[in-house]
């Protein structure tokens, strides 16, 4: 579910307009709506369960973001020097896979991995008297981390390898009649070639991170997930458990700002550093 | 032949077991959609145990709430082909508008289709919810469709193949011979961007099949679930019961992934132009 712009599926601009419209008013059960001008936003501001999942979420996205564009990056770089067709286009088709499955099937197989009955982890530990509680309060950001890295490096991977794949050859040509090690070349030739494609890697994945749902939604039925953990899961069970569609349109308009905001200020520092170079 | 040096194996071998890491979960579904319930708590999770329980299992998922399973399959196929089939249209005529006309507010459009990509997903089912209620559509086919025919990022991608496929030379030869802009869009026009249909297509096809939380908050008759919404909901309700009916629900699993997986291996190529061409620009 809609964590890259290959599936979101976003329905445009009348429908924002209506978010934002509904967001002005309040409705209290059957009682007829009144308008409330900005009182919804005053109450995002000050609903410490929204701010806690915004905490939770960039503190999330801060080290699975990282981590997954590094070894997407590492894998790009890998697969651009294997000479070998076929493990080329095994490693690629196996790393990719992930992709091709639904997010709510993945995030069901990656629950019944980290469950205490069915897990092989647990059961490669147990002779060795462990076991790790992945679901528990202390390891379910880290599985959820897993997932979506799971899911997501082989798509990053692609686009960092096809970015690769644009180099022109006479630069190889050159650096190596220059005598330039595998290291130099990958340094001083591939890793700027690329920095344009893993900057707007890095951009999706910050939107795809703020619009974390079903992953968190499918193992909230085999552990406890709070329904605050990220701000998608809060808005949706503010607008869809609690029926209140309007403070959950504010909370929506609020998270779709602070997209808007991230993307724009990430692309001002990409313009900013292309105009420097 | 090159003999590979220390290094170059060890990075092979580590790179393999990443594979492996991938790999894992699909693995782990096909062995265990092989194993009666028994086996699943007792066997060791990623090898086969004798003997298999495969075709009971099938048997057990089909006689689900009698055989809704197959029906949430069927859904999906209608819900993903639908998608793919219209929305593919429209944003085929979509793209071919913005790459060949002049039109007032045009730059304003286009900057907003792209940002459109941005909202987030709740920003807009939120009233697509309230808009197919005061229609009447909650609950129907419709609610899963209509949604999902406005794409963005396939309107992006169809106005890069129009650009760079149908050469505006070939497209005044055409009015010369006297066609009208209908036949130039389908007669001429579509045949040579056929590639791009077929990317477009693609992606709009997996990721209905994908989606999750639109039928999520559109649907709640059983009867119209998609296979991923019927099966996270079967999970979730077995979980609360007395025992969980693991094998079923893995062979469904099973049975809902590999139409995906097989679409994408065997259509390579597109899915790797939709990614670059997207990533270029």
């Amino acid at each position: 579910m809609g964590w890259s712009p290959a599936r979101a599926h976003p329905t445009g601009r009348v429908d924002d307009a209506k978010t934002l419209y509904l967001s002005l008013f309040t409705q209290h059960g059957i009682r007829p709506k009144v308008f409330t001008g900005l009182a919804n936003y005053v109450r995002v501001l000050h609903d410490g369960q929204f701010l806690s999942s915004l905490g939770t979420i960039a503190k999330f996205g801060v080290i699975q973001i990282p981590v997954m564009l590094l070894l997407a990056l590492a894998l790009a770089l890998y697969l651009d020097g294997l000479r070998s067709a076929r493990w080329r286009s095994y490693f690629s088709l196996s790393f990719f896979l992930p992709y091709a499955m639904p997010t709510v099937i993945g995030g069901l197989l990656w629950g019944y991995l980290y469950s205490k009955g069915l897990s092989p982890f647990n059961q490669m530990l147990a002779p060795l008297g462990g076991q790790i509680d992945f679901l528990g309060r202390s390891g379910l950001l880290w599985s959820l981390g897993n997932i979506i890295t799971w899911t997501w490096t082989g798509y990053n991977m692609i686009i960092l390898y096809s970015a690769l794949r644009g180099v022109p050859g006479e630069l190889y040509e050159a650096a190596r009649i220059d005598g330039a090690t595998n290291l130099q070349v990958i340094r001083f030739i591939k890793l700027p070639m690329v920095a344009p494609a893993l900057a707007l890697a890095a951009l999706f994945s910050i939107i795809g991170t703020l619009q974390i749902f079903a992953e968190p939604f499918v193992l909230g039925s085999l552990t406890f997930v709070p329904t605050n953990l990220m701000p998608n899961l809060y808005i949706y069970f503010t607008a869809f458990n609690y029926g209140n569609f309007n403070y959950a349109a504010a909370l929506a308009v609020v998270l779709a700002i602070i997209t808007f905001a991230l993307s724009l200020g990430m692309l001002a520092l990409l313009n900013f550093q292309r105009r420097r170079l | 032949m090159n003999r590979l040096n220390a290094s170059a194996v060890t990075w092979r071998v580590l790179v393999l077991l990443l594979s492996l890491y991938f790999l894992l979960p699909l693995v782990w579904l096909i062995v265990s959609s092989t194993k009666s319930t028994g086996q699943l708590f007792t066997t060791f999770g990623l090898w086969f145990a004798s003997p298999w329980h495969l075709l009971d299992n099938i048997r057990g998922m089909a006689a689900f709430q009698g055989g809704v399973v197959g029906r949430w399959m069927l859904n999906t196929a209608v819900y993903s082909g639908a998608v793919a089939l219209l929305s593919t249209l429209f944003s085929a005529m979509a793209g071919y508008a913005f790459s060949r006309f002049e039109f007032p507010l045009k730059t304003v459009l286009n900057l907003m289709i792209l940002s459109a990509v941005l909202l987030p997903i709740t920003a807009l089912v939120l009233p697509i919810f309230l808009i197919l209620h005061d229609l009447g559509l909650i609950n129907t086919y419709w609610a899963v469709i209509l949604p999902l025919l406005v794409n963005p990022l396939g309107v992006y991608l169809m106005m890069i193949f129009w650009d760079q496929g149908f050469a505006r030379e070939l497209q005044d030869a055409a009015y010369l011979d006297g066609a009208d802009e209908w036949r130039v869009f389908w007669q001429v026009g579509l045949p040579l961007v056929r590639n791009g249909l077929l990317t477009v297509a693609l992606f709009s096809f997996v990721s209905t099949w994908n989606n999750f939380f639109l039928p999520l908050v559109v649907l709640s008759k059983g009867s119209l679930y998609p296979i991923t919404l019927g099966l996270a909901i079967w999970n979730s309700t077995a979980q609360t019961g007395a025992s969980v009916d693991y094998p079923a629900i893995l062979v469904g699993a099973l049975i809902s992934v590999l139409p995906l997986i097989i679409a994408f291996f065997t259509l390579q190529r597109y899915w790797q132009a939709g990614l670059t061409s997207g990533s270029l620009k």
